[in-house]
């Protein structure tokens, strides 16, 4: 088991610097704008622009700034600075983290839970009217968008523009430390906007894997045998039934940890998706990048744990 | 140049007014601060009666480029900079005339030869804790100096302060353009007569004081950190802690920033009220939510760009809350004069005549946001009138705003394609920017219209500036939504970089349709040398005058900047910066 984790970690590494690799060609081999011009300003002069150009660096080899650049990725941790703040990336990221965490894992626990309870309803009670009612109500809510939802939640219950105002609208968001109640009741509607796609998804997928287990011989004997049916349901079919949902979230909550653009700048929400959406629109090229690695970094360890786990589960996976 | 950015986000004011716009005429003159539509005008809003007392929440969905005022450059950044920073000299909030005096005690002496500027500044000016000393002299020479530190790299040094003797050597230290006689005189020493430009920019934040032997260390590094220590010399400071830090403390980049009472702010040498006890920024979010927040909220307003719809809602629900500033800027076609079909004068008159210049506003966001543009220096700036004003010169090919193909044909004949439609073979390359699709794509078509082909691409509009359309070595032949705001009242700063032929260079050039005609860069050279303000008025309009008759471009949009409040906010936007919310004249009602 230990041979198989390092493999594990050791191909994650490998594909960080893949990663790493690819952000470097994309932002300064491929650069979609010269990045001293854009540190300089629109009106700055060649010789400001040549001087930026030499404290970025930008005036070496090719090689030698990829050499740089993944040195202090890989040796220092240096994400870079801001081009207008000049504040630190890795502060930066760090610092918009817990809002992100706070918004991944309360939705994720939201998604997960309805999705789970609807997809067995839906399971057990398939082409019944519930069924076809709250599959109906996953596809609206798989293709609703979830900017437009965002705005039409808020235009509905947020408490300052809403039209029932219940709950605490954009921008109320406050840190976990700072007052609990206020954290909770500020992430609501964040939560369900974020949930309701991804609860909508996990309910077709486990309605779907539960039809199949539900079928299996080992169900029909666990009945056979007198068990009720929320224990047949609930320890025989959903045990079964949500591995490869197990799987589908830790990869969803890798990618939501790399930042919920949309939805955290709907609800003005400061986490890594709204850093990354500002650094975008002022083409603000290191704070990008960063948020790119932070967001392969999360993915790549979900998927180290989502296999570890596997093999945990299923001895044959680590010997395969 | 700082309002081009913002002029950026103006397309974000499009469509949805279309509804409202005939309703919309200019600003009034009336002394009320709204006009008889009912919305405001920084022309008009009262500057002083405000209540003193309370927090004002600022909604922006964009963060600050620069807080430094050795680096501010953006709308947005102003309003902070000018609230926590004295420069020399700044504008009242209802004009972009004539700057006053701010930390300077008096107009400048300029003497006769216009090479020798001298600034008294006012006694009893102090810094802000942690520094709290007395302001002198000695600190806005090296404010300005610290704008030629690598470190710092100001972005308009060059173009405005290097006439300044020794400036071209300089580096961050002393050199001999500036000298400090006393405490409270500075005087600029000039290569060149070029003292009326330099004056101007002395009413740019670079010239606010900066503490030498406080700022030297965090300018020492790369790039300089001063901005994050900052100390103030205004009514207002960025909060911080006992060592000056800001960063983290009162400005937390893409979250929030804090304004405070400078505690060592004399209000008795400064002309600014400063109602307010604070100035909560809240950053990030979407813009029709902050929109909606600011109208039904109370003690708010938004400070950057409003989104359409939410102008669109303010002008019919909320007008009194809406302000609508003239002056913002200008937006126009660059066309390649150097090579392809547009290097022949007619061509262009042609393209001209054609363009259908109202349908392009109305894609922009109509008349309540902009004006039908008919020549180069627009409204505010002196010259606008001795240049036509809104009619504009009165050339066939500027007579009629919707287009005019039999005019367009006409000069296409006289370009040498005797069926008055291109039959050449060369295909446009057109590059436009993803925040002006609509106006592409009516320039794209009426270029069809006069038989050219083109090829129209739409990119982000900081790569069209960076890649394409300020890159002459790209060729591009048309840039379908280039734009421009000076940084101060005059002609020169309107049309010198951007139709200069002396200014074109290799890469980030502004003259982005290589304008280079040896005339007109000649009487620019002249005009930027004189210094009775009268004189150059008049020698700008004329320039103006050239660059229509060699229809150097195809103009279209004179712009107007939109700003929202809560109903309890009395704000008053500045003139001189689109009419954003000035925080130290802003009260609560």
């Amino acid at each position: 088991m230990l041979r198989y984790i390092i493999r594990r970690v050791l191909w994650g590494v490998v594909l960080l610097i893949l990663v790493s690799a690819l952000t470097f060609v994309l932002f300064r081999v491929l650069p979609t704008g010269d990045p001293a011009r854009l540190r300089a300003g629109r009106v700055a002069s060649p010789r400001v622009i040549a001087e930026i150009r030499v404290d970025l660096g930008l005036n070496r080899s090719l090689l030698e700034q990829f050499w740089l650049y993944m040195k202090g990725i890989f040796m220092h941790f240096d994400l870079g600075y801001s081009y207008y703040s000049n504040a630190s990336v890795k502060g930066l990221i760090a610092d918009r983290l817990p809002a992100t965490i706070s918004l991944t894992l309360g939705a994720s626990v939201v998604w997960l839970l309805s999705g789970l309870a609807v997809g067995i309803v839906s399971a057990v009670r398939r082409r019944s009217a519930l069924d076809r009612g709250a599959m109906g109500t996953a596809l609206l809510f798989i293709s609703a968008p979830e900017y437009w939802l965002g705005l039409i939640v808020l235009y509905l219950f947020a408490s300052d523009i809403g039209q029932i105002r219940v709950f605490p609208g954009a921008g109320s968001y406050v840190p976990l430390s700072s007052d609990p109640w206020k954290w909770f009741t500020s992430l609501i509607l964040p939560w369900l906007v974020l949930a309701a796609t991804n609860s909508a998804i996990y309910a077709r997928l486990i309605r779907g894997s539960m039809t199949e287990v539900m079928g299996e011989d080992y169900i029909r004997t666990a009945r056979a045998k007198g068990l009720s049916e929320r224990r047949v349901i609930l320890r025989h079919g959903l045990r079964s039934a949500v591995n490869p949902v197990m799987t589908i979230l830790a990869l969803d909550v890798g990618v939501l940890l790399g930042g919920a653009i949309l939805v955290e700048n709907v609800f003005e929400i400061p986490g890594i998706g709204l850093l990354n959406y500002q650094a975008i629109t002022h083409s603000d090229f290191p704070i990008v990048q960063g948020t790119v690695l932070a967001g392969a970094l999360f993915i790549i360890v979900a998927n180290i744990l989502v296999d570890i786990a596997y093999a945990y589960l299923d001895p044959r996976v680590r010997f395969q | 140049m700082t309002r081009k950015m913002r002029m950026a986000a103006l397309a974000v004011l499009a469509a949805a007014c279309a509804t409202a716009l005939a309703a919309c005429g200019s600003s009034s003159t009336s002394s009320s601060s709204v006009s008889a539509n009912g919305i405001q005008s920084p022309k008009t809003q009262a500057q002083s009666g405000g209540k003193r007392g309370g927090t004002l929440t600022v909604l922006n969905h964009e963060d600050f480029e620069n807080i430094d005022p050795g680096l501010a450059y953006f709308t947005i950044d102003y309003e902070a900079v000018y609230a926590t920073q004295r420069p020399l000299f700044s504008y009242r909030p209802n004009t972009f005339a004539q700057a006053s005096p701010d930390l300077a005690s008096e107009p400048a002496e300029v003497s006769s030869d216009g090479k020798t500027i001298t600034v008294h500044i006012r006694h009893g000016v102090h810094f802000s804790p942690p520094v709290n000393r007395e302001v002198t002299s000695a600190d806005v020479a090296y404010a300005i100096e610290r704008g030629a530190n690598p470190n710092v790299a100001n972005p308009y040094f060059e173009s405005y302060f290097s006439s300044l003797e020794g400036s071209a050597n300089a580096k961050g230290g002393p050199f001999p353009g500036i000298t400090t006689p006393d405490k409270y005189t500075i005087v600029f020493h000039l290569e060149k007569p070029t003292a009326a430009i330099v004056l101007d920019a002395l009413a740019l934040p670079l010239s606010a004081p900066v503490p030498e032997e406080y700022a030297k260390r965090y300018d020492a590094r790369k790039p300089s950190e001063y901005g994050d220590y900052q100390v103030a010399s205004g009514p207002y400071m960025f909060k911080n802690n006992s060592e000056g830090k800001v960063l983290g403390i009162g400005y937390q980049p893409g979250k929030s920033a804090t304004l405070v009472r400078n505690p060592n702010w004399n209000a008795s040498t400064d002309f600014r009220p400063a109602y307010l006890d604070e100035i909560n920024i809240q950053i990030g979010g979407d813009t029709n939510v902050i929109g909606r927040q600011v109208l039904e909220g109370s003690n708010m307003i938004q400070n950057d760009p409003v989104a359409k719809a939410i102008v669109q809602l303010a002008y019919e629900k909320f007008r009194s809350q809406l302000e609508i500033s003239p002056g913002a800027g200008t937006r126009y076609i660059a066309v390649n004069n150097k090579q392809g079909p547009f290097s022949n004068l007619d061509a262009r008159k042609a393209f001209w005549a054609a363009l259908n210049r109202v349908a392009m506003n109305k894609a922009a966001g109509g008349s309540l946001v902009a004006d039908v543009q008919t020549h180069f220096i627009y409204p505010e700036i002196p010259g606008f009138e001795d240049a036509g004003g809104l009619q504009g010169p009165k050339v066939d090919y500027n007579e009629h705003p919707e287009g005019n193909m039999a005019i367009a044909e006409k000069y296409m004949r006289l370009a040498g394609y005797p069926s008055g439609k291109y039959s050449g073979s060369k295909t446009l390359a057109l590059v436009g920017s993803t925040a002006h699709t609509g106006e592409a794509e009516i320039a794209d078509s009426t270029l069809r219209g006069l038989g050219f082909k083109t090829k129209l691409s739409l990119v982000d509009q900081s790569v069209m500036y960076a890649k394409y359309c300020g890159v002459p070595a790209e060729e591009i032949d048309v840039c379908p939504n280039v734009g421009w705001g000076a940084d101060f009242p005059d002609g020169q700063a309107v049309l010198d970089v951007t139709f200069n032929g002396n200014k074109i260079i290799p890469s980030g050039s502004n003259n982005w349709g290589q304008v280079n005609d040896p005339t007109i860069n000649a009487a620019m050279e002249k005009a930027e040398l004189l210094t009775s303000r009268e004189a150059r008025e008049k020698a700008w309009a004329a320039i103006d005058d050239e660059l229509v008759a060699d229809a150097a471009a195809v103009p279209y949009a004179f712009v107007k900047e939109a700003q929202i409040e809560s109903k309890d906010v009395a704000g008053v936007g500045d003139l001189w910066n689109s009419g954003s919310w000035d925080y130290s004249f802003t009260s609560l009602k």
